[in-house]
């Protein structure tokens, strides 16, 4: 994918987005009982403001005027998008969602953490599984039991009375 | 007088033990994210909301407020010392502060911009005490349409002054709005967009759309481009006794002054934020300075100045926030989030419903302000080593704490696939230019704006002229085109800050 093409596709995401409320807020059911404006004339504004703007967009790119990726302290705004490293993340975000219920706070954290540092680059080594073991049952120590937010501890550490 | 008896029983509040430790905790936490890269006062608030279920109010707000003010001094560390400086607020700073460090005199700068915050802050903190009540009497009398023309001046300003590009900045307020649109209506209760899904059904938790947005969406966008190599750090040299010299004294204060009176005023009107302060102080600065040819090189004074302006105007920004339950940046949209979440109505009754909170709250700021004096100098050391923590590792932990924030809100697994897909736009708004702002104030202040619009067209029974017809909407929204004109004008100038 050209960067450009991706600028066009999300530029136009947005008008369509803006597209579909238009389309969608007329079919919002207005209570007779509802007085006053109904619960769809809002919605009516938002999807044009975004349809509006959307376009706006599309319209600029095309006389060049190209958005400014962010700069940043830790990006260097020279080197290309790694999309293999997005995918990655991704894949460990969709991990650790899926875990949490099965196996608790404690084991999801440590898998979502030490895949994403090796995928930033830290060493493969059992050092950084250990920092992410740290990490994980320092929140769990931490939100979960001094501060009593119910994080399941999972299978686990179930019988340790930790929660 | 019977303010000043309601702040000393705010400090009487406020300098309870458990609460000055939720203070230092949060001037330490607020600090410490404002130092390390990725990671910003709105980011870290938001993932601590949940706190908010087992806190009482007042700490978790004094917390909040500890990680506002703390998030403003790491940020200028950060630009000082750190070689690759980043393009934020802090963009003045790095110009002339990281020239000094670079010059040696690197811990002049870190003690201009400590001290000149502290001046900043603590008499901005002492407008807001004076301001804040007189206001909210005020706004007791504004009508459902005042307020509407007054979040609209607030979309459009966040919308149209933040970031390198407005149409991308309203493109950003409105997928915000329609993020705040998803769910059950309030007043009729009809599902909006909410696709048949039960879990859209009370709507999307602002916490994720913040988390995903600063957390996971920062940290997907910079792990693409990373910058691989060493993290390379100027020293800081010499005792912080002696880091200011007399010379070094004489040509501060004033610009202390001047930022603090050009910062607290910008802060108060919802003008793009503290940026606009920041290039307004440089400026000034620069045109008043004897020493023009240090501009550049590493002037004093064009760290000073914009460093205090961009504190003051961090409390200016309270104003709107407790008189009117208007955020004007980010960081205030979530502490109205974390207010809402404890059933208070943000709005100019906050300060007399709630005024034992509001009153602790203010002393707090008096307080933090004391404590990051104290805190930021000496412990210098420990910031310089907080920035070198290896980013594979920052960028892990950030996320791993966004699952946590994600997670914690509602314990729903359907919650961290939100968070995916905000973290997945919030990326491509990075990648493209958007700004981030306009998307939360949008999602988190377009109810309330709906709210108000409804509240209006029910009181004129349909008449939409009635929202353009009080004195005060009319005075909103001409100052919203005088505000625009100078902002776009200012941006333009800003833009190239060398060319001030």
């Amino acid at each position: 994918m050209t960067a450009r093409a991706g600028e066009y596709g999300f530029a136009a995401a947005f008008a369509a987005l803006g597209a579909a409320v238009l389309a969608g807020a007329g079919s919002i059911p207005r209570p007779s009982a509802v007085s006053g404006i109904g619960p769809q004339v809002f919605p009516y504004i938002v999807g044009a403001v975004l349809l509006v703007s959307g376009l706006g967009v599309l319209a600029g790119i095309s006389r060049g005027h190209a958005g400014a990726a962010e700069a940043g302290e830790d990006v260097d705004a020279e080197e290309s998008v790694h999309w293999s490293v997005i995918i990655r993340l991704v894949l460990l975000i969709a991990a650790f969602g899926l875990l949490i219920g099965p196996t608790g706070w404690p084991v999801a954290a440590t898998v979502l953490f030490v895949g994403a540092a090796w995928t930033l680059g830290a060493p493969r080594s059992w050092p950084s599984v250990l920092i992410g073991v740290v990490m994980a049952m320092a929140v769990q120590l931490v939100f979960g039991s001094a501060l009593g937010l119910s994080l399941p501890p999972g299978p686990l550490l179930e019988w340790t009375g930790i929660g | 007088m019977d303010n000043l008896s309601l702040l000393l029983d705010g400090f009487a509040q406020a300098l309870q033990p458990q609460y000055l430790i939720w203070a230092f905790i949060g001037v330490l936490v607020g600090t410490a994210v404002g130092v390390l890269p990725g990671i910003g006062p709105a980011m870290s608030i938001a993932l601590l909301l949940p706190l908010t279920y087992t806190l009482d109010p007042t700490a978790a707000l004094i917390t909040f407020a500890g990680i506002y003010y703390g998030g403003m001094y790491g940020g200028s560390t950060t630009s000082i010392l750190l070689n690759t400086p980043g393009e934020s607020a802090s963009v003045v700073t790095a110009l002339e502060g990281h020239r000094m460090a670079l010059a040696g005199r690197g811990a002049a700068a870190l003690a201009t911009t400590a001290i000149g915050s502290f001046v900043a802050g603590t008499i901005a903190t002492i407008g807001l005490t004076f301001l804040a009540p007189t206001l909210s009497q005020w706004a007791v009398t504004l009508r459902p349409s005042d307020y509407f023309a007054l979040m609209v001046i607030a979309f459009i300003t966040v919308g149209a002054l933040l970031g390198g590009s407005p149409i991308r900045g309203m493109a950003a307020l409105g997928l915000g709005l329609f993020v705040g649109v998803i769910g059950t209506e309030g007043t009729s209760g009809q599902q909006r967009f909410t696709l048949g899904i039960p879990e859209l059904g009370d709507g999307i938790d602002v916490v994720l759309v913040a988390v995903g947005l600063f957390a996971v969406g920062e940290s997907l966008y910079v792990a693409s481009r990373l910058r691989k190599g060493p993290i390379s750090i100027v020293p800081v040299t010499g005792s912080f006794r002696t880091w200011m010299s007399r010379e070094d004294f004489r040509r501060s204060w004033r610009p202390w002054l001047r930022g603090t009176v050009i910062g607290f005023p910008i802060g108060t009107i919802p003008a793009g934020g503290a940026d606009v302060a920041t290039f307004l102080s440089y400026g000034a600065e620069r045109k008043l300075s004897k020493h023009k040819e240090e501009f550049g090189q590493g002037a004093i004074e064009g760290v000073a100045g914009p460093e205090s302006a961009n504190n003051a105007a961090a409390a200016g920004v309270l104003v709107p926030l407790l008189t009117l339950g208007l955020p004007t940046t980010a960081t205030a949209a979530i502490m109205i989030t974390a207010l809402q979440s404890y059933g208070f109505r943000p709005g100019p009754q906050l300060m007399t419903s709630q005024s034992g909170l509001v009153w602790a709250l203010i002393a707090s700021l008096y307080i933090g302000n004391i404590m990051l004096l104290v805190l930021n100098l000496p412990l210098i050391g420990v910031w310089v080593k907080v920035l070198q923590v290896p980013r594979a590792y920052l960028y892990a932990g950030i996320l791993l704490f966004a699952g946590f924030g994600a997670y914690a809100t509602n314990f729903l697994v359907a919650d961290v696939a939100i968070l995916l897909l905000i973290g997945l736009i919030g990326f491509g708004m990075r990648l493209y230019g958007y700004p981030i702002a306009p998307l939360v104030i949008g999602a988190i202040l377009g109810p309330m704006a709906e709210q108000q619009l409804r509240k209006s067209m029910l009181i004129s029974q349909g008449d939409p002229t009635y929202l353009v017809t009080s004195p005060f909407a009319i005075a909103a929204y001409l100052s919203l085109i005088g505000i625009l004109i100078l902002g776009l004008w200012l941006r333009r100038r800003g833009g190239a800050p060398d060319e001030l």
